[in-house]
């Protein structure tokens, strides 16, 4: 009897069903994007790689890159300061410390869709809260600055209180004994955080890294509902771009070609974190 | 454990099989049975639901085959069109009758999702109904739609203002700005003139409102001419409206609600808006009662004012297995009684001029009958099955024009190269 028999046959049901609902819709998607596709019309027909030269001159492509770059590389940034600062904070004993807890991450709790709305309201420059307090006159959402920024700051405010949570978690994994240790030999707080506690927590920090990135760069509810992508697209990001071209136009080619470029960028940060990932855990 | 876990998914099983039961359609009476039932759908009515259900009674009794059932889309006019676009490409059978908002017949009848209904009006009862609807409804010479109410945006001034300091309603944009400037120089807090300029399609119509009133437009036959002079001046001085400051800078993020709280707060002194906000203002305990006024739109010197036309207009599904039925129920919602009916109650403005001659509707909805000037000027957003798209590229570049990202010259010149790109799909 061959009892080493390899597993395949038991595998297949599952790598069909892995096939059939990931590698489907990805290869679609590839195929629509080489067509000049307006199903509604009836207009179906193969272009080659038209669509993805049209997207290299397309400025509003790159309009809309340059948004979800900028958007991913300032939200994901601060969200991991202020996520640290919390976590180190939340992790020293101190009373309440559960309901302060609970509290920080009330936001994180609220449907996106919701907290939009609710910053909408906050930003709006004759009645919001925001210029109320601070005694400004800014039209928040309607200046190609704030608008951006404005929405970054939502997103940080909604999402630092996950990525302290998950830091919160790795910062309890680090054995009290090396802090004690490094006290007894003389370090300072400022040398115990970058020589131990950063060290110990770095495969912590990159798990969360690829979480935000990615969740970041494909950002689409927030902005959406916050602007629609405006004032003059200037906070459109690739996803609301894809969604506009794909279902409100129903241009389900060059919808698709977007999808596509979105699929290659994550693709891509994906392939650059676990690169990073095995580096750090083989370390 | 192994009892307490079976009596756990036993429990579980029941719960969903007395949800799916609770689901599954409830049977009708048998008495139903022989009649055939059509399904209407339609965004939210205004008003309260019962009193349009009256009408479908009527309908029911005067066709006692026929029942009539009407099911409510979300109130949000992107959701409504995703939801047409999504089943009717999918050959949906399940509704007979849909309304339509106004830009979008042209687009369901070249995707072949809607029934020509040219047979139901005759050439002489189509002189009845205002021209912009008929132009909105007419595809390739067909007519795809009947029109069910008509809307189209005005001016809202401050009577108690103008009539202070001296001033009539302005006919021209100028006038506007004189009056404008006069005033709120005297008065404290207050605005001189907001619109809608938020990057969505009520931006469209409020752009669509200034190159109109300079005669500009956006197609003219086959050719874009979006890019013409007239049109660069009108963009040109919607800029200037808010560096000016007549305009404050946070029309560039309004939408209708917010700007009829401004205006409805006694903050500003004239506003671009649908009909829908008269009533608000002079319902018993506004703040604004009697002290509102409402004017055609102005416009540029020598040029006729002209307003973008909204409503909605009833279509039937080319999928649908009972179209006779659908047919009558478009004809009888469409008819000049019926449209008096729902102006009464429920305050739609018909679409039909007739009703405006109406004795009793000129008693008892004056305000109604004073918009049917402005209603015959109305004039549709480019009627084209490629509307959806070209709006996607006339909102940032309109966006860009108003909150001074791009010069008028640059964004209207790359609108129109982007029009002609959409526009080529069909050659």
């Amino acid at each position: 009897m061959k009892r080493h028999n390899d597993g395949t046959p038991f595998i297949v049901p599952s790598l069909i069903l892995i096939a059939l609902i990931t590698i489907y819709p990805a290869v679609y998607a590839l195929y629509l994007s080489v067509h000049r596709k307006l199903p509604i019309f009836g207009i179906s027909r193969f272009t080659g790689l038209d669509n993805y030269l049209f997207l290299v001159g397309d400025e509003r492509f790159w309009n809309a890159f340059r948004n979800t770059l900028y958007f991913t590389v300032v939200s994901v940034t601060l969200e991991l300061v202020l996520g640290l600062a919390i976590a180190v904070l939340l992790d020293k004993a101190f009373r309440m410390r559960g309901i302060v807890r609970a509290i920080v991450l009330v936001p994180w709790a609220i449907p996106t869709v919701v907290s939009a709305k609710m910053w909408e309201w906050m930003y709006n420059s004759d009645f919001g809260i925001l210029n109320y307090l601070m005694g400004t006159d800014i039209n928040w959402l309607g200046s190609p600055f704030w608008a951006l920024n404005g929405a970054v700051f939502m997103d940080v405010w909604k999402t630092t209180p996950f990525v302290a949570i998950l830091l919160m978690a790795g910062l309890q994994v680090i054995p009290r004994e090396l802090y004690k240790a490094a006290r007894v030999d003389g370090a300072g707080s400022l040398d115990i955080f970058r020589r131990i506690t950063l060290p110990l927590l770095k495969p912590v920090i990159l798990v969360v890294l690829t979480f935000r990135t990615l969740d970041a760069f494909r950002i689409f509810d927030a902005v959406y509902v916050l602007t629609g992508g405006g004032p003059a697209n200037t906070t459109e990001t690739l996803s609301i771009y894809a969604y506009k071209m794909l279902f409100q136009t129903l241009q389900f080619g060059y919808g698709s070609t977007l999808a596509i470029m979105v699929f290659l960028c994550v693709g891509m940060i994906s392939l650059f974190y676990a690169r990073l990932l095995r580096g750090g855990i083989a370390e | 454990m192994g009892t307490r876990s079976t009596i756990f998914i036993a429990a579980i099983t029941l719960l969903c099989l007395l949800l799916f039961i609770g689901c599954s359609e409830r049977k009708r009476p048998t008495e139903e049975a022989a009649r055939s039932v059509i399904v209407f759908k339609h965004g939210k009515i205004s008003g309260d639901p019962s009193i349009f259900r009256t009408i479908l009674d009527r309908f029911e009794s005067e066709n006692p085959e026929i029942s009539v059932r009407e099911e409510t889309l979300p109130a949000s006019t992107d959701e409504q069109h995703q939801f047409y676009t999504l089943n009717l490409e999918g050959g949906a059978s399940d509704f007979d009758v849909l309304s339509m908002d106004v830009i979008w017949v042209p687009e369901f009848a070249r995707a072949g999702w809607i029934r020509d209904l040219s047979h139901l009006v005759s050439e002489q009862e189509r002189s009845d109904f205002f021209p912009g609807p008929m132009e909105a409804v007419t595809y390739k010479g067909r007519m795809y739609a009947v029109p069910w109410y008509i809307d189209a945006g005005v001016l809202y001034y401050r009577k108690d203002f103008l009539d202070k300091y001296g001033f009539s309603p302005p006919r021209t944009w100028n006038g506007l700005v004189e009056a404008a400037q006069h005033i709120t120089n005297r008065e404290k807090d207050l605005y001189g003139y907001i619109w809608q300029g938020k990057q969505y399609e009520g931006l469209v119509c409020n752009v669509l409102e200034f190159f109109w009133g300079n005669g500009g437009d956006v197609l003219k036959e086959d050719r874009v001419v979006i890019d013409s002079r007239e049109n660069m001046e009108a963009a040109a001085f919607m800029r200037n409206l808010i560096e000016s400051g007549i305009t404050p800078p946070l029309v560039t993020t309004a939408m209708e609600e917010p700007t009829r709280h401004i205006f409805g707060n006694g903050r500003a002194l004239f506003m671009r808006n649908w009909p829908y906000v008269w009533n608000i203002y002079n319902a018993e305990g506004s703040p604004l009662r009697g002290r509102v006024g409402i004017a055609p739109l102005p416009s540029f010197p020598g040029k006729k004012p002209i307003s973008t036309l909204g409503g909605w207009q009833l279509g039937v599904n080319r999928f649908s297995r009972n179209h006779e039925a659908a047919e009558k129920l478009v004809r009888f919602l469409s008819s000049p009684d019926v449209q008096k009916t729902a102006a009464l109650t429920i305050g739609y403005k018909p679409t039909r001029r007739s009703v405006y001659q109406d004795a009793e509707l000129r008693a008892m909805q004056p305000f109604i009958v004073s918009l049917h000037d402005i209603f015959m000027k109305a004039r549709p957003r480019p009627v084209s099955p490629y509307y959806m798209m070209m709006t996607q590229v006339m909102q940032p570049e309109f966006s860009a024009i108003i909150s001074g990202i791009r010069s008028p010259e640059a964004a209207l010149a790359s609108t129109r190269r982007q029009i002609e790109h959409i526009l080529e799909a069909d050659r």
